[in-house]
């Protein structure tokens, strides 16, 4: 049927390590190359795009002076941190679903450096969808002075800058966390939307400024309200509320760090290296 | 050469593998037969490091499979076609392979011609493939990276007769240029046409091993023969007479001596002969009777070709 002959046409270059350089770059590639990855990043795209444009919709429209640069940076980071940990997930629970582990893990049977290899690839996939929304928060802090006529007002300090990326990579881990750990996407997504679209976004912050309890309990168990202290002190302080970025603010920082973040990633690398692949 | 020392997998208190010893050895085809269940994919996973074994131990060219560099380099596993993501393409499942083992990109091109993949049929997704060609794919993978030994489980599966027949050749080229196959199957003539040596496992445990001929032997079932005469009754008297048993099956019977022996008896007793044939059972009457506890289908007895037939 064939005539074509199994032995390469021209000596392949000889077998060594498999460098952990090239394991990211096809993680990197993985994350991308299937149709899944693809809507999922266009979407993102295109959510920066619909809210940047009726920004300054807006602005051209009614009399209002151009938005701070601090404003542009929370618009366009929100679908960035809505959407991209769909990608972090994915990159570990599609490997199940699909049941590519079993490739996966033939061509390069150290778990830990795959895991490690994902890893590094979710942590760049952060990097870099962050930085194009304060790219494009940028530009749009300079055009929407222009239409509106005023001087771009350049609010955004490097702390404030280096929250945002912080903020984003700890969630794409979380998510990471609990992908390795429940290794199925359905859940994984359900586990990382319910904490952060529910517990946090509404249960914790609605609880958090009605109860003396809950300001003592959850900046122990809540990253985004531990956070809050050094992200939106500000705010707290008019809502006459303590602001605890002193030790005491660090430590409960770290305890929902690793309570949400280290933990899922501890037990999770600890299910993936000792699963059995079928 | 692939080397299985006692291998045993026990799962809580079922045996999947029990204590499996054998050797591939290069420049063969080594077939892997049994039932469903009986064990053969759990010992390939062990081979590649997927599954931890309980017990016991393979290697591949004297080590284990974790400690080869760049193990798609060395052994080429297919243990499931369907085991690939449905929204890539044929095209970008070689190609992550190609980069992940460090061989150029033209790599990917020939594997494609290799398995007579078209190029249109490597832009599509593999949802739209059909088992077949999903199998094809699978063959391309494994053979990428231009390894020495193959790990193969059920890899006709799915491939029409045209298919069925490329693949042999295939694997025959490349284990006459040296390098070792194992392929697994449940359907033995897949497997006796091109297997140089066959081991047959049912329940976990190895129940027959050696070339096709060997196992025969082994399991004395030659020197019987079916016949039938236009005078049986004679023809018994007469075979009796030189102390063969003679039972009749059907039309005719069944005698424990070899048809040169009943032919004799028939010409020294005048006896017309309508039919004579060697009774032995085949391989796949011994496959199913070595296999009989694992199989999920009570099987017919051994005579599965009455004389009448």
């Amino acid at each position: 049927m064939s005539a074509v002959s199994v032995a390469p046409s021209t000596p392949l270059p000889s077998a060594t390590k498999v460098p952990f350089g090239r394991l990211v770059l096809v993680e990197w590639r993985k994350m991308t190359d299937t149709r899944a990855g693809r809507v999922m990043l266009i979407i993102t795209g295109g959510l920066i795009a619909l809210v940047a444009g009726i920004i300054l919709l807006v602005t051209a429209l009614s009399d209002m002076s151009a938005l701070p640069a601090s404003t542009w940076m929370s618009a366009l980071s929100f679908p960035v941190s809505l959407l991209v940990p769909v990608l972090a997930i994915m990159i570990v629970t599609q490997e199940w679903g699909q049941r590519t582990h079993m490739v996966t893990f033939t061509l390069e049977p150290s778990r830990l450096k795959v895991v490690f290899a994902k890893l590094l690839a979710v942590f760049v996939l952060g990097v870099v969808t962050m930085a194009i929304a304060v790219g494009i928060g940028a530009i749009g802090t300079v055009a929407g002075a222009a239409i509106a006529g005023s001087d771009a007002n350049w609010n955004v300090t490097g702390e404030a800058l280096a929250w945002t990326l912080a903020t984003q990579v700890l969630y794409l881990l979380m998510g990471f966390g609990f992908a390795m750990l429940l290794l199925n996407t359905p859940a994984a997504l359900v586990i990382y939307y319910g904490y952060t679209l529910i517990l946090e976004a509404s249960v914790f912050s609605a609880l958090y400024f009605v109860f003396d309890w809950a300001q003592n309990v959850f900046p122990w168990i809540s990253m985004q309200v531990a956070m809050m202290p050094f992200v939106a002190g500000n705010e707290m302080q008019a809502s006459g509320v303590a602001v605890e970025d002193g030790a005491l603010g660090i430590a409960r920082l770290v305890t929902s760090i690793a309570l949400w973040v280290g933990l899922p990633l501890v037990f999770g690398t600890m299910r993936v290296l000792k699963s059995e692949l079928k | 050469m692939i080397k299985v020392e006692g291998l045993t997998r026990v799962y809580g208190t079922f045996t999947a593998v029990d204590d499996v010893s054998f050797t591939a050895e290069a420049g063969k085809v080594t077939g892997f037969l049994g039932p469903n269940g009986a064990g053969k994919s759990t010992s390939m996973r062990i081979m590649v490091g997927l599954t931890n074994p309980t017990k016991g131990r393979a290697t591949i060219n004297g080590s284990l499979y974790a400690d080869l560099p760049n193990p798609g380099r060395h052994v080429g596993v297919l243990l499931d076609a369907s085991a690939q993501h449905d929204g890539r393409t044929g095209r970008e499942v070689l190609t992550l392979a190609a980069m992940t083992m460090g061989l150029p990109k033209s790599r990917v091109d020939e594997m494609l011609e290799l398995v007579s993949l078209t190029p249109s049929e490597a832009k599509r997704r593999i949802k739209n493939y059909s088992l077949g060609m999903k199998q094809r794919l699978g063959i391309a993978h494994a053979l990428i990276g231009d390894p020495k030994v193959l790990i193969l489980d059920e890899p006709a599966n799915g491939l029409d007769p045209a298919g069925i027949r490329w693949m042999r050749g295939l694997l025959k080229e490349y284990a006459d240029r040296g390098g070792t196959v194992l392929l697994s199957s449940h359907l033995l003539h897949e497997v006796e046409q091109i297997a140089d040596e066959l081991i047959l496992i049912g329940n976990g445990r190895i129940v027959a091993e050696g070339t096709k001929d060997s196992i025969l032997a082994s399991q004395g079932t030659a020197g019987q023969s079916l016949v039938t005469s236009l005078d049986n009754e004679a023809l018994t008297v007469a075979l009796k007479a030189k102390g063969y048993s003679v039972e009749p099956i059907g039309t005719g019977m069944r005698v424990s001596a070899a048809p040169a022996e009943v032919g004799k008896a028939a010409l020294e007793s005048n006896v017309i002969l309508t039919d004579l044939r060697d009774g032995g059972a085949g391989l796949e009457d011994i496959f199913l009777q070595l296999t009989a506890e694992t199989q999920r289908e009570s099987v017919a007895p051994i005579q599965s070709e009455g004389v009448s037939a």
